[in-house]
């Protein structure tokens, strides 16, 4: 398998606080690994540092190869926010990457379309943000990261602000589109549930100084059921990263 | 929204109930009948404050050259309509020129002071300061400077539209999501097409909450410029009304100020109107079919790889 | 229409803005009981044509009769006959136009007494430029007029216009109610001025300019020869006050025969009681001159009005659609109060 993206010992601070320890990580292309950690571990911080938004103070970004350390425009990024723009359709909002950039072709547009017809959103291509709900209009900012083609997506706890039903149902979606994509994903979560589910890899951090702690391969076999949560390997998983999150720190 | 919506995995979605009464052209029912009370609602309260006019002016055995009867006050512009028109016209052009001007250099300013916080800082105070001057008493000296003609007007309709365009846009551009600017980044965007397509459109709220506060005290501004730069060549709606009222026209008089008051309701409610066809996420559930794309025929079976 | 030095504007204007500003012509000496008048002025400041009253009080003719007159100025020049109508003032001075628009409106004002006997409204212009009756079109078409926006000069301009040959239209008639004409006129903003003689001339004479300026007498070209302005009170306060009225009167009678004897003498009391009007004695004294002649009438008579001049008023008011019809003229004065 290739490697889609390599940290070489990326660290951040803001001011005295260490955000982020010098850190060094590998993904694999294809895969889907899940970050879990309290506040201040420093996730986010190495979200934005992939992503661009953020300078690290050493080290450097590979993305297929190719170093993009502090630049942007290379991965697809999602947060708890759906971000979707009030003022543009659901259409619009999908192809907002492409407007943003080179302009909008009659592809993308195609594209879009069919993007939404084919994850349940087909009628709502002219509705405006405000008439969905909130499950569907993150699912309408998934879409709008999905169609940059970027392979590697970051998603940085997506389905945060849902509740649990809504969140289930996400979460099996996106198990969905994930296989039929075929991208890599690096996710973002709270709760310990939802890494295990959707993930073949998880990473816990820890605070103070931000590190990535423990890395964990996930033994359950793919497509998961809602079977999977109450299976042995499940739960052994989640005691053991629950006792590095709530143990002794 | 609403967070109980059955939301499956790959199949057709159901939205939540209120939708089910939504209208083929994306309006609610009962958003038509609320139109109808907005409009209907003002429409019976200024009858019966007319009436209520009336009535005072009949027990009270009001003196007809202290006050009218509203019908005399309507007629007597009716009855002049001819020589009131031109300068209804010249009114209305002396507030559309001052809104425009002072819109275009409100929003040049509130962008420019957005942008760069240090001139912010030190323009802001001038800003206030120029609002601090009453506008009579700008009156004289804008005169001296430009005649007679319709410039003064001009300058002081702008001179009050200005500020609140100004300070609404500067709020609008400031409050913009920093989440969304940050996407926006990562998508690669230039700063330019962020502007233009996220800072801008985000920002049009705030705009014509500044341009609805403008308005409404445009038309005061050009009676007061009328007011205090002698008018030239025909007149103007003020000097009417003060000739109306030397000449102990009371009926003139009252039916001056009626006139002036329908004129700056009815700019107020263009820019309303303006506002409501700029804005149709803030009304609508669905948008108007664009006139530039049209729906191609696509593959169900196609899946993005 | 009186012409406003920019020391006079502000002054006018000081005493405009806001409210009335009153300045009591001070309490009688006798020991019989004082009544106290209310009289108010045409114009927001004091000038030359209130001389008249100020002897009055100066040489102690209002206090011989048992008056405590106060004179207020109104905040522009059509105000004054609301203050009668409305009793805020008692007695008042305003124009025979003035009278005509407000008995027209239902406003109960009564005229009891001339000023003026005659029309000595006039176009001007400055010296050099051509002003004549007979070539009044080409000299009028396209220029600037200046108007002081009153009821008096909303009169007579379109008895002017109509022997020009010109609409409204063809003319730019510029109103300035701070009455700047003299001003206006210097500067090039106006080409023609509009003024009552005395005033103009006045003014002119004590500019310091050189030569004549060009005069054409409304009367000249189609103004109705009526006098322009009347002292007048209300109604009910005629019918109420008739000895206060006739002594008013008589006291304004003797200011003004005493002011026509001695005008150094009453130009100078008008300065010591008015110190700040922004006009000069000289400008003071010069204007009084220029009224005197038009004080009496061929009959040598003060203050006496006619029928006929109230007629002709009425019916060129309604010629030019001032007022709606034309009543008897003896809805519009009487000349009971004279002494």
């Amino acid at each position: 398998m290739n490697e889609l993206l390599q940290l070489d010992n990326i660290a951040k601070s803001f001011g005295s606080t260490v955000a982020l320890e010098p850190t060094s990580l590998t993904i694999e292309e294809g895969s889907f690994v899940a970050i879990v950690g309290p506040s201040g571990c420093g996730k986010s911080t190495l979200f934005n540092v992939i992503a661009g938004l953020l300078k690290p103070d050493s080290g450097e970004v590979h993305v297929a190869n190719q170093v993009v350390t502090g630049t942007s425009g290379h991965v697809g990024y999602m947060l708890q926010k759906d971000l979707l723009m009030p003022w543009r359709t659901v259409e619009d909002n999908i192809t907002m990457a492409a407007r943003l950039t080179r302009g909008v072709t009659r592809d993308d547009r195609l594209e879009a379309r069919r993007v939404a017809k084919q994850y349940g959103l087909g009628e709502f291509l002219r509705h405006y943000p405000h008439a969905l709900s909130g499950g569907m209009r993150q699912r309408v900012a998934f879409m709008r990261t999905l169609v940059t083609r970027h392979p590697l997506l970051l998603l940085d706890e997506p389905f945060g602000a849902l509740d649990a039903q809504t969140r289930l149902e996400m979460q099996q979606w996106l198990l969905q589109v994930w296989k039929e994509a075929q991208r890599t994903v690096l996710f973002i979560t709270h709760d310990v549930d939802e890494s295990i589910f959707l993930s073949d890899r998880v990473l816990v951090m820890s605070p103070r100084p931000g590190r990535i702690i423990a890395d964990f391969a996930n033994p359950l076999e793919r497509p998961r059921s809602l079977d999977v949560l109450t299976d042995l390997r499940f739960v052994e998983l989640k005691s053991q990263i629950l006792h590095l999150l709530h143990g002794v720190s | 929204m609403n967070s109980n919506s059955q939301d499956g995995p790959v199949s057709t979605v159901n939205l939540d109930s209120a939708s089910e009464s939504r209208s083929a052209g994306g309006f609610n029912r009962s958003r038509r009948r609320a139109v109808l009370r907005n409009v209907g609602i003002p429409i019976l309260s200024i009858a019966l404050l007319l009436l209520l006019w009336q009535a005072i002016v009949v027990v009270f055995h009001v003196a007809p050259y202290i006050a009218p009867r509203p019908l005399a006050a309507i007629q007597s512009v009716t009855d002049n309509w001819g020589s009131l028109w031109p300068l209804v016209l010249g009114t209305i052009r002396e507030t559309i020129y001052g809104f425009v001007c002072g819109t275009i250099l409100g929003i040049g300013l509130g962008v420019v002071m957005a942008k760069a916080p240090f001139l912010h800082r030190m323009v802001y105070p001038v800003l206030v300061l120029s609002q601090g001057v009453p506008i009579i008493a700008l009156g004289a000296p804008i005169v001296l400077i430009l005649g007679f003609g319709i410039a003064p007007k001009v300058v002081i309709v702008a001179w009050i539209v200005f500020f609140p365009v100004t300070v609404n846009v500067v709020a609008g551009l400031s409050h913009v999501d920093q989440d969304l600017l940050n996407l926006a980044r990562v998508y690669g965007a230039s700063k330019w097409r962020t502007f233009l397509l996220i800072e801008i459109p985000a920002s049009t709220t705030s705009l014509f909450a500044g341009l609805k506060i403008g308005a409404t005290y445009a038309v005061t501004g050009a009676i007061i410029g009328e007011l205090v730069s002698p008018s030239g060549a025909g007149g103007s709606l003020a000097l009417y009304q003060e000739h109306a009222n030397t000449n102990f026209n009371v009926a003139a008089v009252y039916g001056t100020t009626m006139v002036m008051t329908v004129i700056g309701i009815s700019w107020f409610l263009l820019i309303v109107a303006s506002e409501v066809v700029a804005t149709p996420w803030q009304r609508r559930t669905v948008a108007r079919p664009s006139v530039f794309h049209r729906e191609p025929d696509v593959d169900p079976a196609s899946t993005v790889h | 229409m009186k012409i406003r030095s920019t020391g006079a504007l502000a002054l006018a204007s000081s005493l405009a803005v806001g409210s009335l500003a009153m300045l009591s012509l001070g309490g009688g000496a006798s020991a019989a009981p004082v009544t106290n008048v209310t009289y108010a002025y045409d114009f927001p400041g004091p000038d030359f044509e209130l001389i008249p009253l100020v002897v009055a009080q100066d040489q102690g003719f209002f206090a011989q009769a048992g008056l405590n007159v106060k004179v207020v100025f109104p905040p522009d020049t059509s105000t004054t006959t609301k203050l009668l109508v409305t009793g805020a003032a008692n007695i008042g001075f305003i124009t025979t136009t003035d009278m005509g628009v407000a008995v027209n409106a239902g406003a109960p004002v009564l005229s009891i007494g001339n000023y003026t006997m005659s029309n000595n409204w006039a176009l001007f212009a400055k010296p050099g430029v051509a002003l004549s009756a007979n070539k009044l079109k080409s000299e009028l078409e396209g220029k600037k007029i200046f108007s002081y926006g009153d009821t008096w000069t909303e009169s007579m301009l379109p008895f002017v216009l109509k022997k020009a040959g010109l609409t409204d239209k063809q003319v730019d008639i510029v109103t300035d109610p701070t009455g700047q004409d003299f001003k206006f006129l210097l500067d090039g903003k106006v080409n023609i001025a509009t003024n009552t003689s005395n005033y103009e001339v006045a003014g002119f004479d004590t500019s310091g300019l050189k030569g004549k300026e060009p005069t054409l007498l409304g009367t000249a070209v189609g103004a109705p020869n009526i006098p322009i302005w009347v002292y007048a009170t209300s109604k009910s306060y005629a019918t109420s006050n008739p000895t206060t009225v006739s002594k008013f009167m008589s006291a304004v009678k003797k200011g003004t025969l005493w002011a026509i004897a001695n005008p150094t003498k009453a130009a100078v009391e008008f300065d010591k009681l008015y110190p700040k009007s922004g006009y000069t004695n000289a400008y003071n004294l010069d204007g009084w001159k220029l009224t005197i002649p038009f004080l009496a009438n061929s009959a040598g008579q003060y203050f006496t009005q006619t029928s006929a001049q109230w007629a002709t008023m009425s019916k060129a008011l309604k010629s030019i659609n001032l007022i709606s019809s034309v009543p008897s003229p003896s809805t519009y004065y009487t000349n009971k109060f004279l002494p």
